[in-house]
């Protein structure tokens, strides 16, 4: 084969790809501008519905006919949003009015790919067309987006049923997702339980009945999530926290959850974990941390000791704990001149760091 | 006057040299075409996924400290933390490690920042030159420090700085460059979307001629500078087109040192950033990849295409050559400190992919081009050159190098919001001709001659002339 001709042919596609790219940026304005021109056309017909404080079949059923397509869809969002700018009560009452029209919707876009699929749920979250409103086939619906690989898809159909609120179908929703195996960062599990708009507590108490049916990283986004949310839980992680047997991070998570939330009970485990000798140094290290929420003359004496831990983080965490405790410069003078270097000089970082805050916060 | 068998023996040289050249052109036409087609649709693709929300809203925060390695900067260190106090993100600290600049660095932070000296301890995890003092100010909207240390170059500064920093990522960056707002948000995401990241390199844009406020893009423009702007189309042809590619088999083996998120145990397991290395952003990406196949830890390195970290172009030959030296060189060090990646199954694509691509086209293309250059003359003088072919064809290749330039530049400014003006298109069009034709060939002979006095500059900084970034 000539070269000539490879290198022809390979100019030919690169001409296309110009000419692809001249192509986009015309498509990419033309669709913007129809955007634009459909949110204009449906702000006065969707204002004539809100004037009227109520929403007619036949809109109904132009919004049926016009929102299965996608370019429709986002300019109703485009209006949506202007409009709950403007008129947010009348615009909410609009919405709570075409569950139906979203119902079907939810089958429309179940048949499309997975991109335009994951609009769908985002539009549902974001105006909360369902909020405390259990219509099975919906929940069904979203349920089998929680399977897809598409994360976009996963998050977006979980984020839907957080804004729905129905507990039972937001720990159908977790399971699922556990059973599918793909990778859902725990963070974004524990900031969407925060999210939830349905009853807490109910939420809480299903987490808990089902907590050992969840896998390990799953029940390390719940144990944030309970951080996160309320000191309600103490009594539960307090078990998790002595439990030998439960997976280390779980317990991690506990003793950071008592360093959040006082709790007397758990002081005297904090205590043990502290002074674990065991080879793992979170434990100390975390324990140090959360005795910095529980004031007494043991932890004080406690804390020194770990300020002279071969770990450099057991004594880091030490010295912030001892200086949230609020121990005075006195007090540690022993330190201060003794002869672990290391010591006094996280000790002393401690310190001046609250002196350099103090006087900040001074008035000039 | 030769005889016919020495001129037999030449001919043949050529032929086979001949062969030699079609196969490496067709197989880097090949691979750049290949480059430019996945990373303009990929760029396309995220535009339609953005536009339906196939993205993460909410706000999910991932710790992050930057790190600023600083070396006689006193002229835009200023400038540059101010950017990073804009960034529109919620849990980041800032710690500028001064390597002992000559100049006014540390005090101009000082006293910008109302700093105050503080015993700190650091907390050594990879060995680094000793802090000579550290300031602290609290009275940022995120905690801000300086770290004066003994020189020991850029390496050396970043490694105090993973030392220093608290937070489970951090990024690096250079000095002299500004943050877009989102910068941060958009280089973390992966981070969430994907288990096993390591690293995520982000993009960085020269800013020449660029207008930022807050982080945010007022007015953009080609700059004026001729050389300059070709920069931008180089950057945006490399960017676009290999790291893109190199993403989607996990084969990125350069992640820029002026905008990079690392997670720091990786980096501390696998030894921090080499201090021997001029291309100490390379070498780290390199050995990540070795450490983590050697030890069998599953790993990802990835691209944000949105993450972007605006920078100073040189705007002078004399520094862009220096510039392009220290690349080239930084480039055969990484490479043959780490030459157990080439040809190794251990390491699939990266070795047999990124590495290779790497070995023949980047480190040996000079020198392979130099060699085109001096046996198009030794045909010449032979009279076994077809004169008129051999235009045609590099008509032919300027041609195909301009509209690969020109795809990945305008699917760049068109993907991410960027609006040109006509004549800055043209202007594009253009100088792609010039870059093509002689800038590239320019730097060929200077990359072809950075080993010359290298042992001498193996560990300064490689000034150039600083400018301020135009930030209102």
């Amino acid at each position: 084969m000539k070269v000539e001709i490879l290198i022809y042919a390979y100019l030919a596609v690169c001409v296309s790809m110009i000419l692809f790219n001249i192509v986009c940026i015309f498509v990419f304005r033309r669709k913007d501008k129809n955007i634009k021109k459909r949110s204009i056309d449906f702000t006065d017909i969707i204002e004539e519905q809100l004037d009227k404080q109520t929403v007619d079949e036949t809109h109904k059923s132009f919004l049926r006919k016009k929102l299965k397509k996608i370019n429709h869809m986002m300019a109703f969002d485009e209006t949506l949003e202007k409009l709950y700018d403007r008129r947010p009560e009348d615009t909410q009452k609009y919405i709570a009015n075409l569950c139906s029209v979203f119902v079907f919707l939810t089958f429309k876009y179940s048949e499309k790919n997975q991109i335009q699929a994951a609009y769908f749920p985002y539009i549902i979250k974001k105006y909360h067309v369902f909020k405390g409103v259990s219509i099975p086939i919906v929940q069904e619906s979203l349920m089998e987006l929680v399977k897809e690989q598409n994360l976009y898809c996963r998050e977006n159909a979980l984020q839907a049923l957080y804004s729905i609120g129905g507990a039972d179908s937001v720990i159908q929703a977790l399971k699922t997702l556990d059973k599918a195996g793909s990778f859902h960062h725990g963070k974004m599990i524990a900031d969407g339980l925060l999210c939830f708009s349905g009853p807490i507590d109910e939420l809480s108490e299903k987490l808990w009945m089902n907590f050992n049916k969840f896998s390990i990283a799953l029940k390390q986004a719940i144990l944030d999530y309970f951080r996160f949310s309320s000191g309600r839980h103490s009594e539960k992680m307090l078990q998790l926290m002595i439990d030998d047997k439960e997976n280390q991070e779980l317990r991690f998570s506990a003793i950071r959850y008592f360093a959040k939330y006082h709790h007397e009970p758990a002081q005297a485990h904090l205590y043990s974990l502290a002074t674990d000798d065991s080879p793992i140094w979170e434990y100390r290290a975390i324990a140090a941390s959360a005795l910095g929420n529980y004031p007494a003359e043991k932890t004080e004496i406690l804390l020194k000791e770990l300020l002279c831990d071969p770990n450099w983080h057991v004594r880091y965490n030490a010295a912030d704990s001892l200086e949230r405790l609020g121990v005075r410069y006195e007090e540690m003078i022993d330190i201060f001149e003794g002869r672990d270097r290391y010591a006094a000089e996280m000790l002393r970082y401690r310190f001046d760091r609250k002196k350099l805050k103090d006087t900040e916060g001074m008035p000039v | 006057m030769m005889n016919q068998d020495n001129f037999m023996v030449i001919k043949t040289i050529l032929d086979w040299v001949n062969v030699f050249f079609i196969i490496y052109l067709i197989g880097y036409s090949s691979f750049l075409f290949l480059a430019v087609v996945v990373g303009s649709s990929e760029l396309y693709n995220k535009r339609h996924k953005e536009e339906l929300k196939n993205t993460l809203l909410q706000n999910y925060y991932v710790p992050i400290s930057i790190i600023v390695p600083a070396y006689n900067e006193e002229v835009t260190v200023v400038e540059t933390v101010k950017s990073l106090l804009s960034l529109e993100y919620t849990l980041y600290e800032i710690i500028v490690v001064d390597d002992g600049s000559k100049d006014t660095t540390s005090q101009k932070l000082i006293e910008a920042f109302d700093m105050k000296p503080i015993r700190r301890p650091i907390h050594r995890k990879i060995s680094c030159q000793p802090e000579e003092f550290v300031y602290e100010s609290v009275s940022e909207k995120v905690p801000l420090t300086l770290i004066r240390k003994k020189n020991g170059g850029k390496a050396d500064s970043l490694n105090m700085g993973i030392n220093a920093c608290k937070y489970p990522y951090f990024i690096c960056m250079d000095a002299d460059s500004v943050l877009q707002y989102d910068s941060l948000t958009k280089i973390s995401r992966p981070l969430l979307e994907q288990g096993n990241i390591v690293a995520v390199g982000g993009v960085v844009r020269p800013a020449n001629s660029v207008t930022l406020d807050q982080g945010r893009v007022l007015n953009y423009q080609l700059p004026s500078n001729i050389l300059a702007c070709m920069q931008v189309l180089e950057y945006d042809r490399s960017f676009l087109a290999s790291r893109i590619l190199f993403d989607k088999f996990n084969g990125s083996l350069i992640i820029s040192g002026a905008f990079g998120l690392f997670k720091k145990d990786t980096v501390i397991a696998a030894g921090g950033y080499d201090h021997s290395t001029m291309g100490e952003d390379m070498e780290l990406v390199v050995k990540l990849h070795e450490y983590c196949a050697m030890n069998e830890i599953p790993y990802c390195i990835k691209y944000a295409t949105d993450a972007i970290c605006w920078s100073q172009a040189p705007e002078r030959l004399r520094d862009l050559c220096k510039q392009r030296k220290r690349w080239h060189l930084g480039l055969f060090q990484s490479m043959w400190k780490h030459r157990v990646m080439l040809f190794n199954a251990k390491f699939g694509a990266v070795s047999f992919v990124s590495f290779f691509y790497f070995l023949l086209y980047e480190l040996l293309s000079p020198f392979i081009e130099i060699f085109g250059v001096v046996t198009m003359v030794t045909a010449f003088i032979f009279d076994l050159i077809n004169i008129p072919f051999m235009f045609l064809f590099f008509a032919i290749y300027a041609v195909f190098g301009c509209i690969l330039t020109l795809t990945a530049f305008f699917a760049r400014t068109q993907t991410i919001d960027l609006k040109i003006s006509v004549m800055d298109a043209l202007k594009a069009i253009l100088l792609c001709f010039i870059e093509t034709t002689f800038l590239r060939f320019i730097m060929a002979f200077v990359r072809a001659t950075a080993f010359i006095g290298y042992k001498k500059k193996k560990l300064n900084w490689g000034r150039i002339e600083r400018k301020k970034i135009n930030v209102k």
